[in-house]
C-alpha cells in the first residue's frame, strides 16, 4: 500500500508534554493507525506537527509525497480534529459542512448538492438548518466528521473523538468513523486511551512513550507480544510476577516453575500476563487464595493472593468461588511475555 | 509557519498605543526641564523650583485632594449603602439596581451643567428655599458653585461616581457576600454584625481598584472643575490650563510641570490599581 | 440576603429615582421652559425654542455635526485597531502579556488635559492644530486604549480551537479572520464602537487643547453656553450628549459593566 502521510525522524515538543524524538512510521490511503499511549506521551503532539500547529525541530512530514513540514496547517490536505467536536457557532449545520466548500470555490447547486451528500452519508440530513448550540454531543460528532469528509481531505487526525462519550455515543462515534473511511479512505491517525476502542477500529496500533514510538504493529501484535514492560501496562497486562529463566524455555517464578515456548532469553526479570492470561481450574498446577470477585459489563475479574503476591484472572466460566476460597489455577503459556531486567 | 508568529507582533501593538502618552509625558517632562517649549535654555531645575515654591500649587494641589477625596468617600459610602439595600431578586431590588447605575453613560460635562442649574446661586434649590420662605434674594442663598468647599463640583462628582461604584459592590455582592452573610446569621449575628463582620470586610476589597479609578479619574478630570470650581484656590487641571494658555509665556514650563506631576500621580495611581487587584485576587 | 426591611426599601427607592431623576430633569425643564428665572419653581411658559434652534443656530447643530462624525469615526476606527491588537495580545506568551496590558492602559490613565499638553505640540508642527484631524487623531489615541483593553478581555476567553479548526480545514490566515473570527465577534465589535463613541463623544479636554477653538464638539459646546449665560441652549446640547449613553443603557442592559470604565 502507497504511504499517504509518512513521518520521517520526526522531532517537536510543545508545552509540558514529551518532546517528540526521531519518530517514523507511514499510514496507507484508507488505512486507519491508532495511537496509544500514557498522558503526556506526546500523541496530541504529534497528531498537531503532522496537522502544522506545532512545527516541527527536525525530520519530515509527507503527505502525498509532498514534503509539507513547512507548510502551514491550510496547505497540507490533513484534517484536525480536536477533542470535542469544534463547529462554527454562527453558522448552522448545513453551512457548516459547506465552510471548506466555499474556501475551494465549489458554488451554487454543486455546493448544496455535495452538503447534501456529506450529511446524508452521516444521516443528519435532518439537522441541515439547526444551530450546533442545538446539538447533542453524537450529532455534533457527526457533523464535523462530514464538515471534514468535505474537505476531502488526504488525511484525517482524530485526537481522542471517544473522551468523556458513554458507550451508546462512542458506538455511535466509531460507526461514523467506519463511514468516513469507506466513503473517501483517508489515512486516518486517532489517538484514544481505550483499548477497546482501539482494537475495534485499528489496522495498526502505535504506541507512543515518552515522544517515542515504541512499538508499531496489527492489534494482536500489539496486544498480545507488547515489546516493552511499559507497552504491556498499557495494553492490559496487569499482572507481574517476578522471574528466572535459564534460556532453554524454562521460566522459574514463586508461584511455580513454567515452561514457555521458545525462550531463548535468560537471567532475572518479569513475567506478565493479561488476566485472560490464566484460568482457575481443579487440577491447576499452582494455588491461591481469592481475596475478591469483581463482575463488570461482560466480564468477571477473580482476584487471588498466591505466592508472588496478588493476581487477577478473568473468570472464564462455571460457579464462582466466593472471597476466602482456595483455588486453583493454570497459565495459558502462549499468553505470558518475559521482559529481561529488572 | 505557525500561529506563534503572531506574538511578536502582540508585543508591537500595544506599544504603538503606549506612544502617544509616552510621547506627552516625555514633552512635559523635557519642557519643565527647559529643554525643550517656548525659550529653551538648556537643562534646568528652575521652572520645577518655581512650581513647588509656589503657594498656588500646593493650594491647587490641597484643594484637589480634598475635592477628591470627600466626593469618593461619599460616593464609596453611598455605593455600599445602595448594595446592602438592594441585592435580592425582588421586582424592586432589581428596580433600584437598575436605577442606580443609569446615570453611569452621563458624560461629565453634563453632570457640571445640572449641579449648576440645581445649586447655582438662583438654581432649584435657591427657588426651593425661597418657596419655603428660607431666603427672599438669590444673595441670602449660600454659595453651593463657585465656593472654597466645592459642594457642587462635589455633588456632580458624587452623582457621576456612584453608578460605578456601585455597579462593582453589585458585583462583588452577588459573587462572594452570599455565603460569608449567611454562615455569620447561622453563627448568631444580627444585621449589623453581619454587615461589619461579613458583608463590609468582603466589600471594601473587592471595591479597592474602583475607588482607586474613581479617585484618579476626579483628580484629573477638567470640565467639572472648569464649570464648577472658584478661582481661588484653584483645582490643579484648571491651574496647569491656566499657565498653559496664559499670555506670559515664561508661565508654560510650569504647565508643563504640573502635567508631569498630574501624569506621575496617575502612574502611581495605575500602580496602586494593579497592586490592589493583585491583593482582591489573592484574597478570592 | 436581605438586610432592610422592605418599608424602608420601598422609601429609599423613592428617594434614590428622585436623586438620579433629577439632574435629568432639569435640563430637561430648563431646555423647555421659557422665562424660567428665580424665584420660580417650575417655568412660566413653555417652548421648543431652544430645540429649533438645533436646527437655526448654526453653531449648536455644526457642533452635533462634529460630535457625530468624531466620535463615529473614533469608535470606528478604534473597534477595529482594539480588535486586531487584542487578537494579538492573546497569542503573547503571559509574562509579556502584562506588558501588553499595562501599555494598553497608559492612554486609558492618563489625565487628558495632561495628555493634550504633551501632544500639543506635535500635533501643532504636524500642521494640524486646529482641525478635525488633529482632535480625531488625539480622540483616537484614548479611544484605542480603552477598546484595546476591552478586547484583551474578549479574547482572554476566547476558544482559539474555532480557528485552528477553520485552518485545518483550509482556509488561510485571512479567510480565517474572515469567515470565523470577525463573524463570531460581531457583538463586541459593535459594543466597542460604542465604547469609542462614548470616550470621544464626551471628551473635553483634548478637543480645547488640539482643535484650539477651531473645532466645536458638542461637550466643548456646552462650556462655551454655559459662560456666555445661555442655559437654554447649554440644557438642550447637554441632553443631546446624554442621550446615546443612555440609549446604549437601554439597549445593553446588564452588559453595562463593560462599559463602565470609559464613563468613570
Amino acid at each position: 500500500m502507497r504511504p499517504m502521510v509518512e513521518v520521517e525522524s520526526l522531532a517537536a515538543s510543545f508545552g509540558e508534554s514529551a518532546g517528540l524524538s526521531d519518530i517514523s512510521f507511514s499510514v496507507g490511503a484508507g488505512e486507519l493507525l491508532v495511537l496509544l499511549g500514557p498522558s503526556g506521551a506526546g500523541k496530541t503532539t504529534l497528531l498537531r506537527t503532522i496537522a502544522g500547529f506545532v512545527a516541527a525541530t527536525s525530520g519530515h512530514v509527507r503527505i502525498a509525497e509532498r514534503d509539507v513540514t513547512c507548510l502551514p496547517p491550510e496547505k497540507r490536505a490533513a484534517v484536525y480534529l480536536h477533542q470535542s467536536p469544534v463547529l462554527f457557532p454562527h453558522l448552522s449545520v448545513a453551512e457548516n459542512v459547506a465552510f471548506p466548500l466555499r474556501l475551494r470555490h465549489v458554488v451554487g447547486n454543486r455546493r448544496s448538492e455535495r452538503v447534501a451528500e456529506l450529511l446524508e452519508s452521516m444521516q443528519i440530513l435532518e439537522l441541515a438548518d439547526r444551530l450546533p448550540r442545538t446539538l447533542s454531543g453524537g450529532q455534533r460528532n457527526r457533523v464535523s466528521l462530514a464538515r471534514a469528509l468535505a474537505a476531502s481531505p488526504m488525511v484525517l487526525l482524530l485526537d481522542e473523538p471517544f473522551s468523556g462519550l458513554d458507550p451508546g455515543l462512542r458506538q455511535d462515534v466509531r460507526e461514523a468513523i467506519r463511514i468516513v473511511q469507506r466513503t473517501s479512505a483517508p489515512a486516518t491517525v486517532v489517538v484514544t486511551h481505550d483499548l477497546d476502542d482501539a482494537a475495534l477500529l485499528a489496522d495498526r496500533i502505535g504506541v507512543l512513550i515518552n515522544g517515542r514510538l515504541c512499538q508499531i504493529g496489527n492489534p494482536r501484535e500489539v496486544m498480545t507480544l507488547p515489546s516493552s514492560r511499559e507497552i504491556a501496562t498499557l495494553v492490559g497486562f496487569t499482572n507481574t510476577l517476578s522471574a528466572r529463566a535459564d534460556g532453554i524455555g524454562n521460566i522459574e517464578t514463586a508461584i511455580g516453575k513454567l515452561r514457555v515456548c521458545g525462550g531463548t532469553v535468560s537471567g532475572s526479570g518479569s513475567l506478565m500476563f493479561r488476566t485472560d492470561g490464566g484460568r482457575l481450574t481443579c487440577d491447576g498446577e499452582f494455588r491461591g487464595r481469592v481475596t475478591a470477585v469483581t463482575t463488570r459489563p461482560g466480564s468477571v475479574t477473580i482476584r487471588l493472593h498466591s505466592a508472588a503476591g496478588e493476581l487477577e484472572l478473568a473468570s472464564e466460566s462455571g460457579r464462582l468461588p466466593e472471597p476466602g476460597d482456595e483455588v486453583e489455577f493454570a497459565l495459558h503459556r502462549e499468553r505470558l511475555v518475559f521482559f529481561p531486567g529488572s | 509557519m505557525t500561529v506563534d508568529k503572531h506574538s511578536t507582533v502582540g508585543l508591537i501593538l500595544p506599544a504603538l498605543i503606549a506612544l502617544p502618552p509616552l510621547i506627552g509625558l516625555g514633552y512635559a517632562v523635557t519642557a519643565s526641564l527647559g529643554l525643550v517649549g517656548v525659550a529653551p535654555g538648556g537643562s534646568t531645575s528652575r521652572y520645577l523650583r518655581e512650581v513647588i515654591a509656589n503657594h498656588t500649587t500646593w493650594a491647587a494641589l490641597g484643594w484637589t485632594l480634598w475635592i477628591t477625596i470627600a466626593s469618593t468617600f461619599l460616593a464609596t459610602l453611598a455605593a455600599v449603602f445602595l448594595a446592602a439595600t438592594f441585592r435580592a431578586e425582588s421586582k424592586a431590588d432589581r428596580f433600584g439596581r437598575i436605577v442606580a447605575v443609569l446615570p453611569l453613560p452621563v458624560p461629565h460635562v453634563v453632570a457640571a451643567l445640572s449641579s449648576l442649574l440645581i445649586l447655582g446661586q438662583s438654581g432649584l434649590l435657591a427657588r426651593v428655599a425661597h418657596s419655603a420662605g428660607i431666603i427672599s434674594t438669590p444673595a441670602q442663598m449660600p454659595p453651593l458653585v463657585y465656593d472654597r468647599l466645592g459642594v457642587g463640583l462635589i455633588f456632580a462628582l458624587v452623582w457621576k461616581e456612584i453608578p460605578f461604584l456601585a455597579l462593582i459592590a453589585f458585583t462583588v455582592l452577588k459573587n462572594r457576600g452570599g455565603m460569608l452573610e449567611e454562615t455569620a446569621r447561622s453563627l448568631g449575628a444580627n444585621g449589623i454584625h453581619t454587615f461589619f463582620y461579613a458583608t463590609w470586610p468582603v466589600l471594601w476589597r473587592g471595591m479597592l481598584p474602583g475607588i482607586v479609578a474613581v479617585a484618579t479619574f476626579v483628580a484629573g478630570s477638567y470640565e467639572t472643575a472648569a464649570l464648577l470650581a472658584p478661582s481661588r484656590p484653584l483645582a490643579l487641571p484648571l491651574l496647569t490650563m491656566e499657565r498653559y494658555t496664559a499670555t506670559a509665556m515664561d508661565l508654560r514650563p510650569g504647565a508643563f510641570v504640573l502635567a508631569g506631576f498630574t501624569l506621575l500621580l496617575s502612574l502611581a495611581a495605575v500602580a496602586a490599581y494593579g497592586a490592589t487587584i493583585g491583593r482582591t485576587d489573592r484574597l478570592q | 440576603m436581605r438586610t432592610t426591611p422592605i418599608r424602608w426599601q420601598s422609601s429609599l427607592l423613592l428617594v434614590l429615582v428622585l436623586w438620579t431623576a433629577l439632574p435629568i430633569s432639569v435640563l430637561v425643564i430648563s431646555s423647555i421652559g421659557s422665562g424660567w428665572f428665580y424665584p420660580h419653581l417650575v417655568p412660566t411658559s413653555w417652548s421648543t425654542a431652544a430645540w429649533s434652534e438645533l436646527v437655526s443656530d448654526r453653531r449648536l447643530s455644526r457642533s452635533l455635526l462634529t460630535s457625530l462624525w468624531l466620535a463615529s469615526l473614533t469608535g470606528g476606527i478604534a473597534s477595529i485597531v482594539g480588535f486586531e491588537i487584542g487578537r494579538r495580545v492573546s497569542r503573547t506568551p503571559v509574562p509579556l502579556r502584562y506588558f501588553a496590558l499595562a501599555a494598553a492602559f497608559l492612554p486609558v490613565a492618563a489625565p487628558p488635559l495632561a495628555l493634550g499638553i504633551g501632544l500639543q505640540y506635535f500635533v501643532l508642527r504636524a500642521g494640524l492644530g486646529g482641525t478635525l484631524t488633529g482632535v480625531w487623531l488625539a480622540h483616537s489615541a484614548v479611544a484605542i486604549g480603552y477598546t484595546t483593553l476591552y478586547f484583551i478581555g474578549v479574547f482572554a476567553v476566547f476558544d482559539r480551537r474555532v480557528e485552528e479548526e477553520a485552518r485545518s480545514l483550509g482556509a488561510s490566515p485571512l479567510a480565517t479572520l474572515a469567515r470565523v473570527t470577525l463573524p463570531l465577534h460581531r457583538r463586541q465589535l459593535a459594543e466597542a464602537l460604542l465604547l469609542g463613541f462614548l470616550v470621544s463623544w464626551a471628551q473635553v479636554p483634548l478637543t480645547l487643547l488640539i482643535g484650539q477653538g477651531a473645532v466645536e464638539s458638542l461637550a466643548t459646546s456646552v462650556m462655551s453656553y454655559v459662560h456666555a449665560g445661555q442655559d437654554h441652549l447649554a440644557s438642550v446640547a447637554g441632553l443631546l450628549l446624554a442621550l446615546p449613553g443612555l440609549v446604549l443603557m437601554g439597549v445593553v442592559g446588564s452588559s453595562i459593566r463593560r462599559f463602565a470604565v470609559a464613563t468613570v
